[in-house]
């Protein structure tokens, strides 16, 4: 029994190598999902083609070759990442193309009347974007963000790839020492679903208080 | 009559095929009440919205207190206008519209000291007295903290008179502004609109289907059909003694319909 308090530790430092992932990926991915959801949006065809085709090419590749191509080609240009570095670049580009669409759907989403409610009070396209449309298409993006977030989580297990020692690659290790499949996997299980609920519980939290008034509009 | 506020000369308007405003000339003087009526599809609506920059020209020429508002003078060459010029010519602009249109997010006083305090560059305090004024004179003093969610239909239509009056505009513009409303809730948005025709000098255009209303309102009475005006001049004259075939059998269907005018 004294072994598993060992296994148990080894597999909890990997559980903190997922939550910085999940925390940095997320990060990432939510400063990417504005970035290109707004240039998908522009005036501008060039930030518009260039916002599209990273959304296009990230989703439509996987992860998987992502993450060698950030971790094994990028340092033949002469950019060495370390493990944890690439592997937040790939979840963070990865999971942000999907937020892209989520940003510019939301956005969207938000009735003409308010743009022209803008219009007729003379504010700017930035200040207009900034204290009447983003504010109401907030609301719209945080379930999907949510979901988003979650698919994240459960995409940093394929930085065990990269050896990159997270919650999926000790349960393994774990695992070929001591022959033992059911206990680590059984933990690593309920580690995933706690992360996961943990993060859908914020996130619901975070979406009651933005949409606080709002009731009656939507 | 001197300089007048609104100079429209030839204005065209077209969507795609279909001409909506057919070579309109219209000159408004300051301080001037104006009532645009006439059947649905007429074009009333759109020169409005043009006025308000919410829609582009197609053709000719309009000059707002003296300036075009869709050229700008460049080199001495005119060229089409750019964001800037129409920022600045929205100033003497404002506009009240049918779903009012009010920033859900924001409560009714955050409404209404928005624009002034990004725009102008009203202080807080500044704007939030003069939004409280005006919350005052429409008689929604108690409801500044309220969101809009929490307001019945008449009571948001003067949060959004309040909000176009915050930026002091030279001119205001009210589409179809109790169309929405339920019955019972008309009048106490046209009795707040009443009172700004008497107690202000604001150019006021009104598109209405209230015909009652434009007839106390208007200086003059406009009646459109088909992009062109068919026929205009005071209220008495238009809603009495209508000269136009068309104006008349509008009025007919519209005292059919139960309507004063």
């Amino acid at each position: 029994m004294g072994d598993w308090a060992g296994y148990l530790t080894l597999i909890l430092g990997g559980a903190w190598v997922t939550v910085k992932l999940t925390i940095l990926g997320s990060a990432l991915a939510l400063v990417v999902a504005f970035v290109a959801g707004l240039g998908r949006l522009s005036r501008r065809a060039a930030l518009r083609w260039t916002a599209t085709a990273y959304i296009e090419f990230f989703r439509g590749t996987s992860i998987f070759v992502q993450l060698f191509w950030i971790y094994f080609v990028l340092p033949l240009t002469g950019v060495q990442l370390s493990p944890l570095q690439a592997g937040v670049m790939a979840l963070g580009l990865n999971v942000g193309a999907y937020g892209a669409e989520v940003v510019r759907g939301a956005i969207l989403a938000v009735p003409r009347d308010q743009y022209e409610a803008c219009t007729a009070v003379n504010l700017t396209r930035f200040q207009r974007m900034r204290h009447v449309i983003l504010p109401q298409a907030l609301p719209l993006m945080l379930p999907t963000f949510g979901n988003n977030a979650i698919e994240l989580l459960k995409a940093t297990s394929v930085v065990s790839l990269i050896s990159l020692a997270d919650m999926t690659f000790q349960a393994q290790v774990v695992r070929s020492q001591t022959g033992n499949t059911l206990i680590p996997f059984a933990m690593i299980l309920l580690i995933y679903f706690a992360l996961s609920s943990i993060i859908s519980f914020a996130i619901r939290r975070y979406e009651r208080r933005v949409t606080r008034g709002l009731d009656g509009v939507r | 009559m001197d300089q007048p506020i609104i100079r429209i000369r030839d204005l065209q308007k077209s969507f795609g095929r279909l001409t909506v405003i057919d070579g309109l000339d219209l000159d408004i003087a300051k301080g001037e009440k104006l009532a645009l009526i006439g059947p649905s599809g007429s074009g009333k609506t759109t020169i409005l919205r043009i006025l308000m920059t919410l829609e582009d020209i197609s053709g000719g020429r309009i000059e707002v207190c003296g300036e075009p508002l869709f050229h700008m003078s460049r080199n001495g060459t005119e060229e089409p206008a750019n964001d800037a010029h129409l920022h600045r010519m929205r100033r003497h602009i404002g506009m009240v519209f049918q779903h009012f249109n009010l920033f859900p997010h924001k409560t009714v006083l955050q409404n209404i000291t928005l624009a002034p305090v990004l725009t102008q560059g009203a202080t807080r305090a500044d704007a939030d007295r003069r939004g409280r004024d005006l919350l005052d004179m429409v008689g929604l003093a108690d409801k500044a903290d309220h969101m809009p969610s929490q307001l019945s239909g008449g009571q948001k239509q003067r949060v959004a008179i309040a909000r176009a009056l915050a930026l002091q505009p030279q001119i205001m513009l009210f589409d179809e502004v109790t169309s929405a409303l339920d019955p019972e809730l008309v009048e106490e948005v046209l009795e707040v609109m009443h009172r700004l025709a008497r107690e202000t000098d604001m150019t006021m255009l009104l598109v209405t289907h209230e015909m009652g209303f434009a007839h106390d309102f208007a200086d003059r009475v406009l009646f459109f059909d088909k992009g062109r005006i068919v026929e205009q001049g005071p209220p008495d004259q238009i809603f009495t003694a209508p000269q136009e075939d068309r104006t008349k059998s509008f009025l007919r269907k519209i005292i059919a319909a139960g309507q004063r005018v």
